[in-house]
């Protein structure tokens, strides 16, 4: 193989050959020129080059690129270099050897079919597979080629070379725009295997070589002008051919038994193969499984390198072109033999290599259109020429020429099953049809070339342009080890892609699958951030708030920090109240607002109502207890004192009557309050000569407080005289006088002071009442016709009979209020009966109907009945005695229906208010015949006892049973014919009474003493008493109980009897009832 | 070959215990965000950085969790505080019942910090 390849490489650059084509006037001469002329050039080079263009030649006739082609041609180069050779040898060999092959093409190409066949049988999945990278591959090989050629044109003396580089150029820029290798890593590798051509000597000369075999292409550019010209040429080469036929023949055939072998070997080699690369780092997994998928490939690739090897180490050891040409058909042979038993690696591969150059070349002719092809292997041949010149390195180189040679195998393989029969055919045309058919086919085939490029191309732009890049950058650029591993990291991706093309159809159709089954929506947007855009205060608080500031305040009024000066205070107000608010104050508290205070004070006026009254009783009654008090120890001493007193008394008091309208007056009758005992009434007749006073006119009655002696309760004033009068029988609350005009008054002392005249006489402001009822405006049938001589208040006991105790029920007649009965007695004898009462309602007015009242009065006298009394009594008397005059009224105190009037005639008649009249009508004195002595009194004992006296005028003494007509004593003349003028029962002793005589005498008589004279006679000389009243508490014997005196001067004189009058004896009692039985 | 391990498996829910859980990554990113930005001041230099590192660690934390066949995507955005305001919103065309999201805001004086995690179920 060696020597053939030399020889064929040398072929190339026979002048003769070159002479041939151009006689024979090939289609282009102008290709032609250039090629004389290069040759011309490179035959003056040969010398130093020829490796390359022998090559090329080579690869010219090869059809399909083939490492061991390669390799082969690289091992020639090698030796070229080394041993040079004549040209002319070469070129007859070449003459010989392409003859040769011609011939022998029909075989080759039989038994590369089926060879083919075979391996594509293996091969085809791979094809599938990486056919792609395989064009890749090829493509960055002509690309590389076409670098190559353009560093040699960029150094390139000649501008012919330059001119037909360029022309070859474009062709192969078109078809390095067709296909772009991915694989930048080999480009890597082949463009510093170019840089380093570029360094080697014979660079130049190898590419003016190829060029040469470029332009020979152009020329033939098809098997058969080739064939032609090797026809032409070769007809030494048909000697040798003869010889080699058989040689070939047989080569064909052990070339299949050895590519079965070359399978099997393929292993062990593809292990060193893998130390090899794992030692320079510079192959990667994918390489590894790149070659496990070309299993079938790679050994033939490593077997033929191996062959190559030990072709090169052959030559080496061959002395000459000549041995080495005559003995590659040796060497052939003996190789044939050991290959064929199966022993490669001692034997020379030669034959095989040669097998292969036969193969390639018949390819070459088979299929002309791969021109691309051919130019691949032509630059192929440089990396091989590279081997000759760095032999340490060449693994290195060997393993990547590998590597792209196994893509061009299968690209070879899938054209080559077309292009058998197509050859086969041609071969004969070849041969036949001259210059101006071949001018049209060739034409033909760069049509359907550049038709193949733009197809390619249009398939594979863009990584066309990513190599155009990247070749540029090579070209200028040194290339580092870096760049190889890029290489591999393509492949990782394409890989990547396909597997990732996998996945996606996957998950594709997973997709489809499952998106039935799921929802997908983005109707929900999320909110991830609302920050609302901050306001400029606060902004600037936040960036400058705190700084350069503080915080101050001011205050006016500054010295008044506290921080309750400036409010104003809460008022509050305490208050009570209470539930039920049943007592004048409901609510009340000790600040109360002005409205409170109206209303408690409303409250207050009508409390003051009742307080005023309250108060003015009380105030009566405690000035009443203070003045009790005082007169009584003031009364007691002056007792002692006073010269005056009487002797039957332990001590006297006067009254102080010496006021203005008192003055001059005399007092002509005084009367104490049966219930209040210290109430005296007093009755002071005008004075005979009237003053200037003006009240003189008139008759006053004083209402006195024995206790109280300074001055009188009330004064009363009536116009004209009064006659006699008396108290309520309960208490001292009415005034009732009877007055010389037969008119019946009464006084109501509880009436006001302000409905009554209040004269200032003297010092002091003195109310002076008048009567509120008098009975001088009713109708006189009902009144009285005379002067009335006599008042009593009818006692309201019950009428049951007498009852033992004299008792003036008082609690009785509270109860029974002040409804009671009045009788009043006229001197005619008609006694008339009033009601008292009390009208419930005062009138300020005054009363229509009761002409009598006062205006505000309430107090009202009716008319209840008249009594004539002394007409009956004279019905059978009046012819003795002529009418009676009447002069006392006594109510009987037991029995209110029986009443004893005194009579001018000594009599006293007994008579009855209602009911039959009772025995005694008359109580008549022991003497018999009536006598004109008027009775001037009568008085029933105050202890019950149904005794009464009375006295006459004539100075007679009778003390009458209500039960007999004559008296139960008689003592006449006692008095010493005096007239008596007043007889009363002492009430603190039973069997003791004073009898007051016209002398003013007063005699005190006590039965348990004396019952016929007096037991001591007082003698008033200097004054003469005019009236006398007894006074006196039976319950307080010991320290009240006395007589009343009224002087004529109008001094009334009030003495306290002495204990021997006034404590009476336990028996007292039973002693007057036995005096009265004793009479009986 | 690297199909092999899910072939077919065809789930459609994910099992409870691997479901994400948004109470469970809003905790995650907190504690991310607290550990990393506590303190830091906005700084354009520095931020984009930051916030890749702060996704590539919120993702990493969130693959602790262990949200199985879930695809986690993580968005980190960090913004100065100058007082304006922000929106933020997402709008995720998803499985409603088996994806979800959680995001946290982290903010201090001078910067605010969005993140929001994303995790989609691989059926």
């Amino acid at each position: 193989m060696h020597r053939e390849k030399k020889l064929t490489m040398e072929d190339t650059w026979k002048t003769s050959d070159l002479e041939k084509h151009i006689r024979e006037g090939v289609y282009d001469e102008d290709n032609m020129r250039r090629k004389d002329r290069r040759r011309r050039y490179e035959d003056g080079k040969k010398s130093r080059s020829g490796d390359g263009v022998d090559r090329r030649h080579r690869d010219q006739e090869r059809e399909a690129p083939r490492e061991r082609d390669r390799h082969t041609q690289g091992d020639g180069t090698r030796e070229r270099t080394k041993p040079p050779r004549d040209p002319d040898r070469d070129r007859d060999q070449d003459r010989w050897r392409e003859a040769t092959r011609d011939r022998m093409a029909e075989r080759d190409e039989r038994d590369r079919e089926r060879r083919r066949e075979k391996e594509r049988g293996g091969e085809r999945d791979r094809v599938g597979d990486s056919s792609k990278a395989r064009d890749r591959d090829q493509e960055s090989r002509v690309r590389k080629h076409e670098r190559a050629e353009k560093d040699s044109r960029e150094r390139g003396r000649e501008k012919r070379i330059a001119e037909q580089d360029r022309e070859q150029g474009t062709e192969r820029e078109r078809k390095r725009e067709e296909g772009r290798d991915e694989d930048q890593g080999r480009d890597r590798e082949r463009t510093r295997e170019r840089d380093r051509d570029r360094n080697r000597e014979h660079d130049y000369e190898r590419r003016r070589k190829k060029e040469r075999h470029r332009e020979r292409e152009q020329a033939h550019s098809t098997k058969h002008l080739k064939e032609t010209d090797r026809y032409n040429d070769g007809l030494q080469e048909n000697t040798l051919e003869s010889k080699k036929g058989n040689e070939r023949r047989e080569k064909h055939s052990e070339k299949e038994h050895s590519r079965q072998k070359e399978d099997k070997e393929y292993r062990e080699q593809r292990r060193k193969e893998k130390e090899e690369r794992e030692r320079r780092h510079r192959e990667g997994e994918e390489h590894h499984s790149r070659e496990s998928r070309r299993q079938e490939e790679k050994p033939r690739d490593e077997e033929r390198e191996r062959r190559h090897r030990e072709r090169r180490e052959a030559e080496h050891r061959l002395p000459s072109d000549r041995e080495s040409r005559d003995g590659r058909s040796h060497d052939k042979q003996r190789e044939r033999r050991p290959r064929e038993e199966g022993d490669r690696q001692n034997g020379p591969v030669e034959v095989s290599s040669e097998k292969h150059s036969h193969l390639d070349r018949a390819r070459e002719r088979r299929e002309p259109k791969e021109t691309k092809v051919e130019k691949e292997d032509v630059e192929i041949e440089k990396p091989s020429a590279e081997d000759h010149e760095d032999e340490e390195g060449t693994e290195y180189y060997e393993d990547d020429f590998e590597e792209y040679e196994e893509d061009f195998e299968e690209v070879d393989e899938s054209h080559g099953e077309e292009d058998d029969e197509g050859d086969r055919s041609e071969k004969g045309n070849k041969e036949d049809e001259l210059s101006p058919q071949n001018r049209e086919e060739i034409e033909e085939i760069r049509r359907a070339m550049n038709a193949e490029n733009e197809r390619v191309g249009s398939a594979q732009q863009w990584p066309a342009v990513e190599e155009a890049e990247v070749s540029k950058k090579d070209s200028d650029i040194p290339q580092s080890k870096s760049t190889q591993h890029g290489k591999f990291m393509d492949f990782v991706a394409a890989k990547h892609r396909e597997v990732s093309k996998k996945v996606a159809s996957k998950q594709k159709k997973r997709s489809t699958e499952l998106l039935r089954l799921i929802d997908l929506d983005f109707s929900i947007s999320f909110s991830l951030l609302d920050l609302p855009p901050v306001n400029e205060y606060d902004m600037y608080i936040k960036s400058f708030g705190t700084t350069n500031t503080k915080q101050a305040y001011v205050q006016c009024n500054e010295d008044n920090t506290d921080r309750d000066a400036q409010t104003e205070e809460i008022e509050a107000n305490d208050k009570w109240t209470q539930h039920p608010g049943d007592s004048g104050t409901v609510c009340g508290g000790p600040k109360l607002t002005n409205e409170a205070s109206a209303e408690s004070m409303a409250e207050l006026n009508i409390d003051s109502k009742r307080l005023a009254e309250f108060i003015q009783s009380a105030s009566q009654v405690v000035a009443v207890l203070l003045e009790e008090d005082r007169a009584e120890k003031h009364s007691l001493r002056k007792l002692k004192s006073q010269a005056d007193s009487l002797s039957c008394s332990d001590g006297c008091l006067q009254l102080n009557t010496k006021l203005a309208f008192l003055h001059g007056r005399e007092v002509s009758l005084i009367s104490f309050s049966q219930v209040q005992r210290q109430t005296l009434l007093s009755v002071h007749s005008p004075p005979p000569t009237p003053g200037a006073v003006r009240l003189d006119s008139e008759t006053i009655l004083c209402i006195w407080n024995i206790w109280e002696p300074s001055s009188p309760q009330k004064v009363l004033v009536y116009e004209s005289e009064v006659r006699c009068c008396c108290f309520s029988p309960g208490k001292a609350t009415l005034v009732f006088a009877g007055t010389a005009v037969g008119s019946v008054v009464v006084w109501d002392l509880r009436e006001r002071s302000n409905l009554h005249k209040t004269l200032k006489i003297g010092d002091h402001d003195w109310t002076l009442r008048y009567p509120t009822f008098s009975t001088d405006a009713v109708l006189s049938a009902s009144g009285h016709l005379s002067s009335v001589r006599s008042v009593e208040p009818v006692p309201a006991v019950l009428a049951e009979g007498l009852t033992p105790e004299f008792s003036l029920l008082p609690s009785n007649e509270e109860s029974s209020g002040l409804s009671f009965q009045l009788a009043s007695l006229d001197e005619s004898g008609v006694l008339n009966l009033w009601v008292v009462v009390e009208l419930p309602k005062a009138d300020q007015a005054g009363s229509q109907t009761d002409l009598g009242l006062k205006p505000g009065g309430k107090v009202k006298l009716l008319h209840s009945s008249t009594i004539i009394t002394n007409e009956r009594s004279s019905q059978r008397d009046a012819v003795k005695t002529g009418l009676l005059r009447t002069l006392l009224l006594k109510f009987f105190p037991s029995d209110s229906n029986h009443f004893f009037i005194g009579t001018d005639m000594g009599l006293v008649t007994h008579g009855t208010r209602h009911g039959l009249k009772i025995p005694p009508k008359f109580y008549r004195p022991q003497e018999a015949g009536l006598k004109p002595v008027h009775v001037t009194a009568v008085d029933i004992s105050p202890f019950g006892q149904p005794v009464f006296l009375v006295g006459c005028a004539d100075g007679s003494i009778r003390m009458h049973s209500v039960k007999s007509e004559q008296p139960v004593m008689e003592w006449a003349g006692s008095t010493g014919g005096e007239p008596v003028v007043s007889v009363q029962w002492a009430l603190t002793r039973p069997t003791v009474f004073c009898i007051l005589d016209a002398a003013s005498n007063i005699h005190i008589w006590d039965l348990l003493e004396k019952d016929y004279e007096p037991a001591t006679t007082e003698k008033i000389q200097s004054d003469r008493v005019t009236a006398m009243a007894v006074f006196g508490d039976p319950a307080k014997p010991n320290t009240f109980s006395g007589v009343s005196l009224a002087r004529q001067s109008g001094k009334i004189e009030i003495q306290y009897f002495s204990k021997k009058w006034a404590v009476p004896t336990p028996a007292e009692l039973d002693i007057l009832q036995n005096i009265l039985h004793e009479a009986f | 070959m690297e199909e092999n391990t899910a072939e077919n498996t065809y789930i459609i829910r994910p099992n409870y215990q691997h479901k994400f859980k948004v109470g469970v990554a809003k905790e995650c990113i907190r504690e991310v965000l607290k550990e990393e930005l506590a303190g830091t001041q906005y700084n354009p230099q520095q931020i984009p950085t930051l916030c890749r590192s702060l996704a590539d660690c919120i993702k990493d934390r969130l693959k602790e969790v262990g949200f199985d066949r879930y695809k986690l995507v993580v968005q980190v955005v960090i913004g100065e505080q100058r007082g304006e305001g922000v929106k933020m919103a997402a709008r995720c065309f998803w499985d409603a019942d088996t994806d979800n999201y959680a995001q946290d805001v982290f903010m201090n004086d001078s910067l605010f910090c969005v993140a929001a995690a994303f995790g989609c179920f691989y059926y």
